[in-house]
């Protein structure tokens, strides 16, 4: 214990001596996993909004609350007769508070409270039968005084959909080989500091240092470099979040991932850091401690 | 103490450093070796420490047998062995009695040894009022006491000293061969490589000439030219 101690001291004493090398470790990691942390959030973002898009919502009508509920019946069944119209269907006020609720519950509990069950606007949700098609739609219902706005899935969203797939390979690809980079990364700089310190390492040795006591404080130090980095890719990826979710958005694409994702996700980047670090020393001490 | 046996090594690209050499250190006894630079001196210490491996024959090192020791249990073999180089080999970053402590702490003793055995030892090599400064701020003679104090300060029954008088001045030298005899008078052997011949003749000590890897003289009371006796007496 008391060893340990002294170690953990030692670990300590090398980050303040190394601030330069310890800085660009720890920026090293920090920029890995952001870039890393961004992609699996985007990855989120990609497949919660496009959850909602897959389920046919090329185009949601937007109605006032005028002429109440016999005006929004008339409305439907008009759009449904339209020939570009595949299939309709009618959201009202419950529903869309639900389908708020269902959106924001996980992650944003605060944006429950903000928003009244009477607040959100009724709407149908339209599935066209061919894309291309859905200005013909717009341009028939532009003016209508019951229509609050329209939100369409474009082309190029669409093809975007369709890209789901490559998106979250690329997403996953992203952090994998991000994450190793922080890895290597880190074994580079513990080799930089080993280096810088091969006097020093030399006379532990001599002197009868086991490999253990020689080891344990670059093994701490990666591990704190790798923790540090991933806490400020949690943080700056958060901050970056946080941002986004500030800017105004459409219902068709959302900005927002659940708290619980970013909670567990966040906590799992940090150990990766700390591991990282870790594995990093580990790889870095390999070659240079051999007795 | 320290037997060698049929010793060789040769080192990458066919450099041979030590040729058959057989030599057997009693405790207590302060060897010199001697000869011309590249005669394998610095080798021998080094095949000692375990820091080279030998590529033929058999070193014993306080009973035991160093050629086969695992790496794992290198540290425990250094422990036991206090070595002295030329250029100290001290951390800049930490005082006198720091650099002294270092030894002790690096094998896990506890705090209440450390603060005991580290004045006593700066004490034994006259730095006592200079436990706070730093290695920059000694000269070359009192770098090299803090370096026998640390090699010392864990009462090693070996001490190999490698031309620690490499860099000093010939008035220096004699105080840190005073000091190495006070070591050697306590019962700890004493190797010493070294080309400093006022040094040997002064000592009149056991010499060990090297040449080319091999033993060419062996001889206790010796002088560093001296040619009395052949090899192994």
């Amino acid at each position: 214990m008391r060893n340990f101690l002294y170690l953990i001291g030692e670990a300590f004493t090398n980050l303040r001596r190394n601030v330069l090398v310890v800085a660009a470790a720890v920026v090293a990691v920090f920029v890995s996993l952001t870039l890393a942390f961004g992609a699996l959030v985007f990855n989120e973002l990609v497949r919660t909004t496009t959850l909602q898009w897959q389920a046919g919502n090329h185009m949601i009508i937007f109605l006032h609350d005028i002429g109440g509920a016999a005006a929004h019946d008339e409305m439907l069944e008009r759009v449904g007769g339209f020939e570009e119209v595949e299939r309709v269907f009618y959201v009202d006020k419950n529903d869309a508070f639900e389908e708020y609720t269902q959106m924001f519950a996980r992650g944003s509990p605060g944006m429950l409270e903000i928003v009244d069950r009477t607040d959100l606007p009724a709407s149908i949700r339209v599935e066209l039968s061919d894309l291309s098609q859905y200005q013909a739609v717009q341009l028939r219902l532009v003016g209508d005084p019951l229509v609050r706005r329209i939100s369409i899935v474009s082309e190029g969203i669409e093809r975007l959909l369709n890209l789901t797939g490559v998106l979250s390979a690329i997403g996953v690809g992203l952090v994998l080989v991000l994450g190793s980079a922080s890895v290597v990364l880190i074994a580079n700089t513990i080799r930089m500091a080993i280096y810088a310190r091969r006097e020093e390492i030399s006379i532990m040795k001599l002197v009868g240092a086991g490999n253990w006591f020689i080891r344990v404080p670059f093994l701490l130090e990666g591990s704190i470099e790798g923790l540090l980095g991933g806490g400020l890719a949690v943080g700056a990826v958060l901050a970056g979040h946080q941002f986004l979710g500030q800017l105004p958005s459409d219902s068709l694409i959302q900005f927002q991932v659940s708290g619980d994702f970013l909670l567990r996700w966040g906590v799992l980047v940090l150990l990766f850091g700390g591991a990282a670090g870790f594995l990093g020393s580990a790889l870095g001490l390999r070659r240079f401690l051999k007795v | 103490m320290i037997r060698l046996d049929k010793v060789a090594k040769v080192y990458e690209g066919g450099v041979v450093a030590a040729r058959e050499v057989d030599m057997n250190i009693n405790k207590g006894e302060f060897v010199f070796l001697v000869g011309p630079s590249g005669s394998g001196k610095s080798t021998l210490i080094r095949l000692c420490l375990r820091e080279e491996k030998v590529t033929k024959g058999r070193i014993w090192v306080a009973g035991k047998d160093i050629t086969r020791l695992p790496g794992w249990k290198v540290p425990h073999l250094r422990r036991t062995v206090g070595t002295v180089f030329q250029d100290f080999k001290l951390l800049p970053n930490k005082t006198v009695a720091e650099n002294v402590a270092f030894a002790l702490k690096v094998i896990g003793r506890p705090r209440s040894i450390v603060n005991r055995q580290v004045p006593q030892v700066l004490e034994l090599v006259g730095l006592s009022a200079k436990a706070n400064r730093y290695p920059r701020q000694l000269s070359g003679g009192e770098q090299q006491r803090v370096s026998i104090a640390r090699a010392f300060v864990n009462r090693p029954p070996i001490l190999l000293a490698d031309e620690p008088t490499g860099n000093l001045d010939p008035a220096t030298s004699v105080g840190i061969m005073r000091l190495l005899d006070r070591i050697n008078l306590t019962g700890t052997t004493v190797v010493m490589a070294t080309h400093d011949h006022a040094i040997v003749d002064a000592m009149q000590k056991r010499v060990v000439r090297l040449n080319r890897g091999r033993i060419e003289q062996d001889q206790s009371g010796a002088g560093y030219e001296s040619r009395a006796a052949p090899a192994g007496t």
